[in-house]
């Protein structure tokens, strides 16, 4: 009989975004089951709210994630905008749009790369960084910056789409168009990549309902959601947007990491159409529902209400809600829920009866933070014996079983 | 029991943001539905989508969430809240009919006031499993226990926390000035 293992993987590694612990149990290479624990470095972020004013939790919402930072941003001051009753003027809505979608793309070509990287696919991994980087061009014209945008204010954007920009941005798009799609069916294509990703940290279509899946994650189950189609928002509100399931592609939703990897690059095609939507519609006027800034703040202390607003983040369904107490200036309280909070829940579904070289793969297929894995300790429960898997030793099997079924042709 | 425990599906086909709030006054009283919002995107406002804000008491709220799996299993988002004084009020944020076409999806918000002296909630685990990290939060935040849910333990806060202290409480139950560290 194989020897039964518990075995954590995770948490920390410090400064990045959401390290996580999963505690697999182990019967030999088998994962039967899993617990996993977060927490490793909750900032008490919301906590921090409580002694700022809303333009200063802009900032602050911005630092909860590097990657998808301006969904946060955008979640906050919708959040507050519909607490405070402020409109958007179309516009900054769909500069807003535009920069969502941005972020998408930067944020599903890294997850690509990096899930490429993961199964020791290097060669796709450089392609998939290499075409980032034109994305973060066009991000670092518009801004200033690689992250942490400054776009958004309460109200409207602070940086306008100037000819500049749009120049590079229709540039952009027509070098993805180009430049895309050897990635993709570099990938897809790949008989060694596809049996490493397909079959791979299931999640059925019920799971994820019930365990309430958010974005590409509840998508490549075949969960037909998406916040951008069922409760358009910003320039959305102009042209539909339909969700991307495999069952459209394939006939059929596996709710696997295959899958999850086709739902991610479906979208980055579906974010460049948005962006040449946005850029053809966009609309003349202001970019802010009010310029001079004390005048917001007098405003918002006067506001009175509960606001909820809940978008279509890179990884799924960020939610925030927000209370503004009448005579107050700052955040009464503030309630933040990143798409990973709910992704999380699954993760003892997927690892499941997979092995332990898969488990980096699984713990990557909801795209959260890969260096969550930094080191694990293995612990042999009938002799006691201790031993910690380095990083780059999971790695290496990982990657081993790549080049074990290079060797079976695939099988 | 109305709850889809067995089978679990999105409907297709949304109801209206008003028949949905004309079930829950029936059920629950006039007072229940606090508000039906209209939130509204684009040039010409013409797409969007639609929130009902409610508020049911506690012993009620099991059936309120059965009220909802009437119509579609509910998307759970997140459980937000505050302390106000006597009471910490708890708000639960749902979705229904998120498969259902564009600007269809009606978000749910429920307030429901959970007395200090007793500071205990049905838990809705067994019906909506996705419910767990947030009544785990909501536990170790507020320290509002939940009646049914099988995991209760820290889920954010360090192993090594002191659970008497509950950071999101505004009385003698949460951090006092010594326990923050100022930073800047």
């Amino acid at each position: 009989m194989d020897k039964k293992y518990k075995v954590p993987i995770g948490p920390v590694h410090v400064g990045l975004k959401e390290p996580i612990t999963a505690w697999l149990d182990l019967e030999g290479e088998r994962i039967v089951g899993a617990t996993v624990r977060p927490g490793a470095i909750h900032r008490g972020i919301e906590f921090m709210a409580r002694d700022r004013n809303p333009i200063q939790v802009i900032y602050l919402s911005e630092r909860i994630c590097g990657i998808c930072s301006f969904s946060h941003v955008t979640t906050f001051l919708r959040a507050v905008e519909d607490a405070a009753s402020i409109p958007v003027p179309p516009r900054a809505q769909y500069i807003r749009s535009l920069v969502l979608e941005l972020e998408r793309l930067h944020s599903h070509m890294l997850w690509a790369g990096v899930a490429c990287y993961t199964i020791g696919f290097d060669s796709a991994f450089h392609l998939g960084m290499a075409l980032r980087e034109k994305v973060m061009d066009v991000l670092e014209v518009l801004s200033g910056n690689r992250v942490n945008y400054g776009v958004a204010t309460v109200g409207g954007v602070r940086w306008d789409v100037t000819p500049e920009l749009a120049k590079t941005v229709k540039q952009m798009v027509k070098y993805y168009k180009q430049e895309f799609t050897p990635f993709y069916d570099v990938v897809t294509a790949d008989p060694i990549a596809k049996a490493r990703l397909r079959n791979v940290g299931v999640l059925t279509y019920e799971e994820a309902l019930r365990h309430s899946a958010v974005g590409p994650t509840a998508r490549a189950s075949g969960v037909r959601c998406d916040l951008r189609e069922s409760s358009p928002y910003e320039a959305y509100g102009d042209f539909s947007v339909r969700a991307v399931v495999p069952q459209d592609y394939y006939g059929k939703a596996y709710g696997d990491v295959f899958d999850r990897f086709l739902v991610r690059v479906h979208e980055v095609y579906q974010s460049l159409e948005i962006i040449e939507k946005v850029m053809a519609g966009l609309p003349e006027g202001d970019i802010m529902w009010e310029k001079n800034l004390n005048k917001v703040l007098a405003f918002l202390k006067k506001a009175e209400g509960t606001g909820w607003a809940s978008i279509e983040a890179p990884r799924g369904d960020d939610t925030h809600v927000v209370h503004l107490k009448g005579g107050d200036e700052n955040v009464t309280w503030w309630k933040v829920r990143a798409p990973t909070y709910a992704n999380a829940i699954s993760w003892p579904l997927m690892f499941k009866n997979n092995e332990l070289a898969d488990a980096p793969l699984i713990i990557n297929s909801i795209d959260p933070c890969i260096s969550c894995m930094e080191r694990m300790l293995a612990t042999d429960s009938s002799t006691g014996a201790r031993k910690v898997v380095t990083r780059a030793e999971l790695l290496e099997k990982c990657r081993e079983k790549t080049r074990r079924l290079m060797q079976n042709g695939g099988r | 029991m109305s709850f889809p425990m067995n089978s679990v599906d999105n409907v297709t086909v949304a109801k209206s943001p008003a028949e949905v709030a004309d079930r829950i006054r029936s059920v629950f009283g006039e007072e229940a539905v606090l508000e039906i919002r209209e939130r509204k995107a684009g040039k010409d406002d013409t797409v969007g989508h639609h929130d009902i804000w409610a508020k049911v008491e506690k012993d009620r709220f099991l059936d309120f969430v059965d009220t909802l799996a009437e119509f579609d299993f509910p998307q759970f988002h997140v459980i937000s809240g505050n302390d106000d004084g006597d009471m910490v009020t708890l708000y639960y944020h749902f979705t229904l009919f998120q498969v259902a076409g564009r600007g269809k999806r009606l978000g749910i918000a429920v307030a429901v006031p959970v007395d200090k002296k007793d500071l205990v909630m049905p838990s809705i685990f067994s019906r909506i499993p996705g419910v767990e990290y947030s009544e785990r939060e909501t536990r170790e935040m507020f320290g509002v226990d939940f009646d049914g849910l099988p995991n209760k333990a820290l889920v954010f806060l360090p192993e090594e926390w002191d659970e008497s202290i509950k950071p999101w409480r505004r009385d003698e139950a949460g951090p006092s000035a010594g326990d923050v560290r100022e930073l800047s």
